[in-house]
Order: C-alpha cells, then structure tokens, then sequence
C-alpha cells in the first residue's frame, strides 16, 4: 500500500493496491489445475489399487526408489531443458508401446478372430493384390489404372475371397499358420522396412537392402531360438517381429543418426535396467512383493463373477480390438471421403453453397448429440428393424452384435473424424492447389498427389484421437443390447460383443471390495494404458507434421 | 505450334480419365450424403417411435407427470423427476466447471507464460478424454466415500447435522461432470479471449488500470458471447452425459419435493433441495440406460418410452447447440 | 455439381445467343487490326479476346477486353493493383473456373477456338497453357519430382529423365541442381524455386506460358535472372507476363497491354511504343508516375 515513501525527494506516483491482482492470479492459476490434480489423485488411486501395492512391504518400496524411480527422476530434470531429448525419449515411448499394443491387436486380430487359414484366403484376394498393385504404382507412375485397381481389389476382393474361401484356406492350411505369417507378414515387413530404411532414414542402398533380406532371415533363425521359450508361438514370434520389430526398430535408428537425441536411450535403459536391478534387489532382501489385480492371468481369463482372483478382462479386450478395427476402417474411409467431398468438389457459394453450408452446420450439431441418443440410433435402424424392400428383407445386424455395435459407434465418432479432416486439409496451401490445376492436373489428380499427402498426418492424428473416444464410449453399447458380461470373445461380426467399457461397468456394481477396488481398478487401468498409447502415438504424428510443415 | 493455323483440339481425352473423375466424385459425394442420412434417421427413428409411445400414454401425462416407473406396476411415465434429477446434476456440475473453467482461460490467456500454456492445455484437454464410465467409477468408489468422510469430519468438529450421502448421490456424479466439462469452458472461453484484439487491451493500460483489471473489466466483457457460447455447450454436453451419472447417480429418480408456501408465495425450502443431492438422483440418459439394459426387444411402452425420452433429449441439447453457435458467431463477426 | 460444372453451365446459357453470331475463324481480323497499329507484324495471333467481361458476383472485374496476343513474343500486362490484368491472365488457362463466383462472358479463343465453348475441356487447355504464379509454390516434394509432376499428371512418361534435364537446362536451374535432385524443393532458394516453377511448366511442353507477377516475391538478383529466363523462353513459347513493375515490363516485352481500374484495357500496343509515346494521356499519366 501506498505508506511507504523512502525520501521525500524522488516523484511520488504513488502505488496502485496490487494485492487484489496477485490473489486472482494465483485464485485463477489455482482453478487452472484444480481439475487436473483432481484427476491426478484419482488415477493415482487407481493405479494404486489396480497393482495391489498396498500389500507391498516398505522394503520394496525402497529398493525401486533406488533402483528406478531415483534414476527416472534424474533423468526427467536432465531432459527438462532438453527439448531433443525429450523429443527422442518420447518417440522411444510411444512407438514401443505402440508397437506392443500393434502386435496385441494383430495377434488377436488374425488368429483368434480369424484363422491363420482365413486370413490367408482374404490376403490373396484382397491385400495381397491391393499391395501389390500400391508398389508398382509407386514403381511406375505410368500405370494411372493403379488407384482404379485397388479401389476394385478392395471391393472385388472380398466377394472373390469370401466365394473361394474354402480352396483358399485349405491352401492355406497346408502352409500352417506360421508359413502364412512368413508369406503374409514378414516378407510385406521386409519390403516396408527396406523402404523406410532408404526413404525415411536415408541409409544407403546397400543397407536399405540389408535390412530388407535380413528381416526375413532373422525371422527364420529365431524360430529354433522361439521353440525353446514354450509361452510364445512361432506366429507371436513372426507377428511380433514385424508389427514390434519395425516401429521399434525404425525409432531405434532414427534417435541413434541425431547425435544430439542419443540421451534419449538412457531412458529406456534406465527403465529396463532398473526394473531388472530392483527384482534382483527384491528378491535377495525378501520384501513382501505387491499383488498386483492386473497381471497375465487377468488379460487372459474371461470375467468370474463370483471369484475376484479368477476374473478376466479376455473377451472385453478382444471385443474392443474388434471394435476398433472396425471401427477405424469404416470411419476412415467414410470420414476422409466426406472431408474431401466438402473441401474440395462441394461448392462454397450460390445456391448449392447453401446446401454445403447446411451439410457442414449439420455435421457440427451431430458432434454435439448425446451418445445415447446415437444407442437409439442403433437401437432403431441396426437392431429392431424390419424392412421389406422388394425381395430384400432387412432385419438389422442382431442385438448386440459386433457389426451392430461398430456401426453405431462409427457413426458416432463420424463427424469428429470428419471435422478434423476437413482441418487438416483446410491447412494445405491454395497455391499447391493451383499448382497442380496449373500443370493441367484434373481434380482428382491433384487431391491424390498434392492434398491428400500433405493432410494425412493431420487426418490420421485426429482419426486415432476420434478411435480413443470410441473404445471408451459405453452408453451406445448398452442401448444396443452389447452383453455386459461374456464369457467368451465374439467369434465373428454377428456374433454378441462385450468391450472393456461394458465390463468395467458391470462389474462397478459388484458389491465386494475385492471387486470394486481389485478388479474393476485394473480393468480402468488396462482401458487407460490403451488410450495412453493412442493417444501419444496420436501426438508423435501430430509433432512430426508440424516440424515437416516448417 | 506444329498445327499452326489448325483450330486446336481442347475437348481433352474423354474417355478413361472422365470415368475416373467421376468415379471418384460420386464415390466422396456419397460418404457426404451418410452424415445428412445420419440426421435424418436420428430424426425418423426419435419421431416414428416417439408418436407410437405418446399414442399410448398421452403427451400431457408424459411432460406433466410426477412419477417414473416404467416397469413396476402401477405404470408411470411421468418426465417430470427425470427433468428433476438431470437439472440437479447439471447445476451442480455447472457450479464446479463454470467459474473454474472460466477462471481457468483467463489465467491461459492473460497470465501464463507460453510454457506454462503448453503444458497445462493438453493436460487439460485430458480431463475431456478420460472415458466417462471411468468417471463414474471413481464417484462411486473414490468421492462418494472421501466426501463421507469429510462430512463426518465436519459434523464432529463444527457440530453440524449434515446427513451423509447415499451409496448413489447427487453430488458425487455432479463432481465428476462437472471435471470433465472444465475443458470446455476453458478452451472455448481461451479462444475467444484471445481473439480480443491486443489494441483493447493496451488502451486499458494506457489508462493506467492494472492487469487484474484489464482481464476482469475489458477482456472477459470483449469476449462475453465466446464465453457464453462456451458455458451454453458444456452444459449441453452435461445434459447429455450418461455414463459417469448412471455409476454414480444410480437409478432412482429424485422424489419432487414438496412445495410450501408462505403468505400465497410457493416455494421449495433450500435444505430440501440441497437434500437431493445426498440422494440417488437419476437423470433422463440414466433411465434410458435402465430401460435398455431390461428390455430391447421392442414393442412394450416402457422400450417406446425411450425414444420418447431420447427426443426430449435431442431437442434440448439439439436447441442448445445451435444457441451456442449463434452465440459464438457474434463473437467471431466482432473481431475476425 | 462442382464448382467447374456450374461454371460451365451459366456461361453456356450466357453464350447461347452468342454463338451463332462468332465467326470461327476470328484470328484474321485482328491480325489486320494489329498490322494497321503498324507495330510488330513478326507474330501470328494464338490468343484473342473479344468482348471478354468477368464478374465476381456482383463486381465487374474486367470490361469488354479485346486484345490478341501474338505468337512466340513476350507480352506483358501492367497496370495499378485491382486492375483485373491477373484476372485476365487466369482466363486464358480458365484457372478462374476454380472460383466459385467468378462468371465469364464474351469470348477468349486460344489458336481460334473459344475456351469457353461447351466442349473444352478446362484440363486439356491447361496441358497447352502452363502457369508460373507470384510466389514460388514448389510442392514438397524431390526436386525431380516437382519437375516430373506435370508430366506424370499428363501420362508423358516417355524418356522422362531427359525431358526433366532438359527443362532444368531451359529454366537456366540445370547447374545448380544437377546433383541433388533428390533433396526437396523446398531447400532451394526463392529464385531457384521460382525457376523450378518455371521448369515444371515447361517441362511438359506447353504452347503459351503465362506468368503471373513471377519475380515480385524475389530479390533484384533472381529478379534479374528470371527476366533474363523469360527473354530466352520467348524463342520457343508465347509468355504472357502480368508485372506491376513497368521497367520489367519496358525490358523484357514485345507488346504491352496497360489496365486501369475498373478493369478496362486502355491501350494495347508495342511495348516502346506505350512507353515512349503512348495515345492515351491516362496511360502516360500512369506511366510517368501521376497516379496508380
């Protein structure tokens, strides 16, 4: 307050009362974090409970506070004013998860949701040629049939597939599922990995070509190595090796050309080494070692209802990758397409601009419709419906089923995806554009070459965004009929689902503790850990576009 | 220049390239046609199944009736407690997230340095993404429990006689909401402030006010319709939320409480309505979510009675989105 | 219905009664016209306007344009901002056909065929008419990509790395950038990006090119290096140049066409000869600097 002067001398401005300004500062600073320290304490509970640490003795608690959490810490206040660090360490993060949960997702996806056998008739027909024709396109830019042919291989294939599935798979059987991985997987892998060693990472030729026969060689010298391990399968190995190998691989060389990013490996390092070391200290002092709900034992049992240490999230997590494949696919494919249609044909002005106009209102306002209003949705034209048209008769997908429950949730997370996609191609320059009408480039051609390549990091980062919400989403499950409880995972698109969601939900009412605080804890960890990675796989993408924008 | 004098051949190559083109353009053309099917069938599934329900119970009774029980005998499909519980949950949220997400985008855009901004945006953008049964989980077993707690610990200390909550409450599931809708408010609010143009702002200084009052008394004011936009769609979205209410809320619609009346004037005693929220107080989305984990197959009124619901629902929130964006678009015509 | 589609469709019904009254042959009379002005009778008339009128909704953007561009000359527009001289140059190639509002009446033939008949193809047009735009818009790709881009588009994949060497060497880029055409366009300089502009629109053999303002976002050194390019291109295309620099347009043209506001052609003539003594006292006004 304006009391003390020092001299009488010096100009008096006097001194404005500060004190109201300062305590809305920190009110407000305060209110800025309330919300995220709120849910700080509740995650941190949660872990809590999902790893059963309560039972852990204060000599464990010890040792990895030595062993790793001392060590993390350290390395966090080395890295917070090293942004290429941070950078490096971050792409090592969530490309190793990312590739775990890849190859989660592709091992449940062909060999417990479809057969090795199956697959292999679906990747002749369709992906195998869709491929195959995608390389020679980008081999001979001559061939202007190439995007015509995938669109076909994509539509035809199927049919021809799904009508020769019987010679198909039997062929197929005949190579047995490790064989149909080789073919299918691990030399497409090789190829890629080839391709991303010279185009991405600029190795030389000589190397590029290393890396590409080298893969599939590896893969053959590992299986002897594999079959000493009993838990893990030649497929897990040959999947694993693609669907983790790569992405691992490719941040692995990536962080180790940037000198100044070659900090990041203490990262993993200190993880992995402290983790090792901490066991070993652990077990050589006997601490009472945690009892941790979420462990093996849980992502692999189906849901007890009765006996809290039996239960499993299995058929939970199989029902949300089955969601989220089908999910991705039809959104993708439909959100992108609407995108385009609006940014780019669709006119802005006259008459049919109002029309655009309209399309683009309305596709906001269903962002804003209430999920459960999308359940009913579902629940009136996939589920309960009878429609006669002709000789058609169209009685939904059947309650609660696979392709019903996808279809609603796409349809629900449609114009999330398509608001961001039609950002993202908002962003790419007018003058590319003119560009490419200027070199007598027709409309498609310079969607295909100048805006698409250039909008794809924003699309595919708002796209996984878009997915996270829908692996979490639970009240449309319910309204169309999704079992709460299954004790087996779907077998096919119509057969019922249950998702990570809808288990957590049933089991919240289970009255014992050991249920409430043990097992639903670990479900809500597990469904978290996923969006975790989404999400920061999401945000790699995101970064890496805004640097290459620059 | 080698058909010199000849009148060029502009039609250009017809043939493959304008089935291609057209290929294509149908293809796009037909993705944008299924966001305008979307709407029209959210519409025709509400309306067709709505007008089945209100030929069975009338529409009077629906909005005018006190009663909810769509499956214990007698029936009664009374709108009124569902109306009761969601505004409860919806005020009470509104109470946390308003004033802490509006305080929040004006420390974002006026006080924070660019790092701090950095950082606290995506981790506030977390609040959104954290699935909502997630929320509804922690309500019933994390909140409701600690708030026990403190109430206890106030009852013995200041010798109050606050009742305890409810297994299922009111206020737990008001909580949660409330979290989750902050980043609404404060990321619409930040937008908004921070398109106020910097001239305004340097004119407060010129004038010798502080920061404190160029944010409360300029910035917040130029930004008052972006603000309002904002508040007018979390609350939308809170009206909407279901998961997280159904855990924690539970499924029993709030009882209407009794108006008394003093000197001719009606009214509610305050305690009775604070009371509620010590209560289960089941919303409109909660009793959709009951009907439907009973019974799907279609046919009873209490299946019809969804739509029902569900069109009341999507007319509110429908109306409130499109206030918000005619709000907002004040703004934007303001300072853009 | 794009954008193209409705274009298309307004002007056919404008044209409707048009049609029968143009001679298919318009090519003579200006030639004739032009011979009387008594300035350059080297070149044989590829682009002529008659009557051309553009709208942008409700604003008139140019007005009853008559003008013949002549053959293998350099031919430059000036004139003050918001002249329409750009909205011309992009009528040529019916680039403006990507504008929703704009709406073009009258006729502009390239060789003696209309380009807004029915049965042009916009996308043919621009395969003979290329295009250099104001600020260097390299797409982010290799540089040989760039380069190879149109020729891609166009299916002329014949002996490709020729063609590409070939119009790097024309567009005066080939030294520079002969051992990287694997690096992004995007690291090369601002005058060489504009000159990779250049050699993309070449590269795919093109009769005219136009260039719109193409050195004004560069430095006086590439600025110089682009004039002397475009001197050069003259022998073997047609360039028509919009610039708001009237020495550019004084060094490097053959034949000048000044706009005022309102999107009106003053005057069309020889370049030395609208430079030195022009017929219209606004064009010397213009020139000498009184206004614009």
């Amino acid at each position: 307050m304006a009391t003390q002067t020092p001299t009488q001398e010096t100009t008096e401005f006097g001194e404005v009362s500060r004190l109201k300004g300062i305590a809305f500062k920190y009110t407000s600073f305060a209110a800025s974090i309330v919300g995220i320290l709120a849910l700080g304490v509740l995650l941190a509970y949660v872990f809590w409970d999902a790893f059963g640490l309560e039972s852990a003795g204060t000599t464990w608690y010890l040792s990895y506070t030595v062993t790793l959490l001392v060590p993390l810490l350290a390395f966090f206040a080395y890295a917070r004013t090293r942004p290429d660090v941070v950078a490096g360490a971050f792409e090592l993060f969530s490309l190793t998860l990312g590739g775990v949960m890849l190859t989660v997702a592709t091992v449940i996806v062909l060999s417990v949701i479809a057969s090795p056998p199956v697959w292999f008739a679906y990747f002749l027909t369709v992906v195998g040629p869709a491929i195959g024709m995608y390389v020679y396109g980008q081999y001979n830019r001559e061939a202007t049939w190439v995007g015509l042919g995938i669109l076909a291989a994509v539509v035809v294939g199927p049919v021809v597939g799904t009508l020769g599935l019987g010679t198909f798979s039997s062929l197929g059987a005949m190579l047995g599922a490790p064989g149909i991985y080789f073919l299918s997987l691990v030399l497409p892998g090789a190829g890629m990995a080839a391709f991303l060693a010279h185009d991405r990472l600029e190795l030389s030729k000589r190397q590029s070509i290393g890396i590409g026969v080298g893969l599939p060689v590896l893969a053959i010298v590992g299986v002897p190595v594999v079959d000493m391990v009993p838990q893990i399968a030649r497929s897990v190995w040959l999947i694993g090796l693609v669907m983790f190998g790569l992405p691992v691989g490719f941040t692995v060389v990536n962080t180790a050309q940037r000198r100044e990013r070659w900090a990041a490996f203490a990262f993993p390092a200190i993880a992995i080494l402290g983790f090792l070391l901490g066991e070993f200290v652990v077990g050589v002092v006997g601490a009472t070692e945690p009892s941790p709900w979420l462990d093996w034992q849980y992502v692999t049992s189906g849901p007890s209802i009765s006996n809290a240490a039996e239960a499993g999230l299995y058929p939970a997590i199989i029902g949300s990758v089955f969601l989220i494949v089908l999910v991705s696919v039809f959104t993708f494919v439909f959100g992108v397409g609407t995108a385009i249609y609006l940014e780019e044909y669709a006119p802005a002005t006259g008459p049919l601009g109002t029309i655009t106009r309209l399309v683009n209102v309305n596709i906001s306002n269903l962002a804003g419709v209430p999920s459960v209003v999308y359940g009913l949705l579902g629940l009136g034209i996939f589920v309960n419906i009878n429609a006669q048209l002709g000789p058609i008769t169209y009685a939904g997908f059947g309650v609660g089923t696979v392709f019903t429950a996808s279809l609603t949730l796409s349809l629900l997370i449609l114009p999330i995806v398509v608001i961001s996609a039609q950002e993202a191609i908002r962003s790419v320059p007018d003058s590319l554009r003119q560009a490419s009408y200027g070199m007598g480039a027709t409309r498609w051609q310079t969607i295909r070459n100048v805006v698409l390549p250039r909008s794809l990091p924003g699309i595919l980062t708002g796209t996984i965004l878009a997915l996270g919400r829908a692996i979490g989403e639970t009240a449309p499950l319910i309204m169309i009929g999704a079992a709460t409880t299954k004790f087996s995972p779907p077998s096919g698109l119509f057969s019922k689902l249950t998702a990570m969601p809808m288990q957590i939900y049933a089991w919240a009412f289970q009255p014992s503790p050991d249920f409430r605080y043990g097992v639903v804890a670990a479900g809500v960890v597990t469904l978290l850990i996923v969006l975790l990675t989404m999400n920061s796989v999401a945000i790699l993408v995101r970064n890496k576009y805004q640097q290459e924008a620059h | 220049m080698s058909n010199e004098g000849q009148t060029p051949d502009l039609t250009g190559d017809r043939g493959f390239r304008t089935v291609r083109e057209s290929t294509y353009r149908y293809a796009l053309a037909g993705c944008a046609v299924l966001s305008v099917l979307t709407t029209v069938s959210i519409i025709a599934v509400l309306v067709l199944d709505a007008a089945d329900f209100f030929s069975v119970v009338p529409i009077a009774e629906f909005l005018g009736g006190t009663r909810f029980s769509p499956n214990l005998q007698p029936r009664s499909f009374g709108v009124l407690p569902l109306i009761l519980g969601t505004l409860l949950i919806t005020i009470g949220a509104a109470v946390i997230a308003l004033p802490v997400g509006l305080l929040t985008a004006i420390y974002l855009s006026e006080y924070a340095t660019q790092r701090t901004r950095s950082i606290l945006k995506p981790m506030l953008e977390v609040l959104a993404g954290v699935p909502t049964v997630v929320y509804g989980y922690f309500a019933i077993v994390y909140i409701t429990p600690a708030l026990n707690v403190a109430l206890d610990w106030l009852n013995s200390t200041l010798g109050l006689g606050l009742p305890n909550l409810g297994l299922f409450n009111g206020l737990s599931a008001s909580i949660v909401v409330g979290i989750m809708i902050i980043p609404m408010v404060s990321s619409i609010s930040e937008d908004a402030m921070s398109s106020v143009p910097d001239s305004l702002r340097q004119a407060g200084y010129g004038l010798g006010a502080t920061k404190f009052n160029v944010s409360l008394r300029i910035v917040v004011p130029a930004a008052v319709s972006g603000i309002a936009s904002s508040f007018i769609l979390a609350i939308s979205r809170a009206i909407g939320e279901t998961m997280a209410v159904v855990l924690a809320a539970g499924s029993q619609p709030p009882d209407i409480p009794t108006v008394q009346s003093a000197f001719g004037i009606p009214y509610v005693a305050p305690g009775d309505l604070l009371g509620l929220y010590t209560e289960s107080s089941a919303t409109m989305t909660v009793a959709m979510i009951d009907i439907a984990s009973g019974d799907i197959s279609g046919g009873s009124t209490a299946y019809k009675s969804l739509f029902a619901i569900g069109l009341t629902l999507f007319v509110i929130t429908l109306a409130m989105n499109v206030v918000s964006d005619v709000v907002a678009s004040r703004y934007r015509e303001e300072y853009e | 219905m794009t954008t193209e589609d409705m274009a298309t469709e307004t002007e056919a019904q404008d044209e409707a009664d048009e049609d029968s009254l143009i001679s298919t042959d318009p090519g003579k009379g200006g030639l004739d016209e032009n011979a009387d002005r008594g300035g350059v009778t080297s070149g044989k008339t590829i682009i002529h306007s008659r009557d051309l009128d553009v709208f942008y909704g409700e604003t008139q953007a140019l007005q009853h344009i008559d003008l013949e561009i002549p053959e293998n000359q350099v031919t430059a527009m000036i004139g003050p901002s918001g002249c329409g001289k750009s909205t011309f140059l992009r009528c040529i190639n019916r680039m403006n056909d990507l504008i929703d509002i704009a709406r073009v009446e009258g006729e502009l033939s390239f060789k003696g065929k209309n380009v807004y008949d029915d049965d042009v193809d916009p996308v043919a047009l621009r395969r003979r008419i290329g295009m250099v735009f104001q600020h260097p818009n390299p797409f982010p790709k290799s540089i040989y990509d760039n380069v190879a881009y149109g020729l891609r588009t166009q299916d002329k994949t014949d002996d490709m790395d020729a063609v590409i060497e070939e119009s790097l060497k024309k567009a005066a880029l080939w030294d520079e950038v002969k051992d990287r055409l694997d690096e992004s366009a995007l690291d090369l300089s601002g005058g060489q990006q504009q000159r990779l502009c250049i050699a993309r629109a070449i590269a795919v053999d093109p009769e005219v090119v136009l260039m719109d303002e193409p050195a004004s976002a560069l430095d006086p050194i590439a600025t110089s290096q682009i004039e002397d390019l475009i001197e050069e291109l003259s022998e073997e295309y047609t360039v028509v140049i919009v610039t708001h620099n009237m020495q550019q347009a004084a060094r490097i043209s053959d034949k000048t066409a000044v706009f005022l506001t309102g999107g009106e052609l003053v005057e069309f003539d020889d370049t030395d000869k609208i430079f030195e003594n022009p017929d219209s006292q606004r064009v010397e006004d213009y020139i000498t600097g009184k206004f614009g």
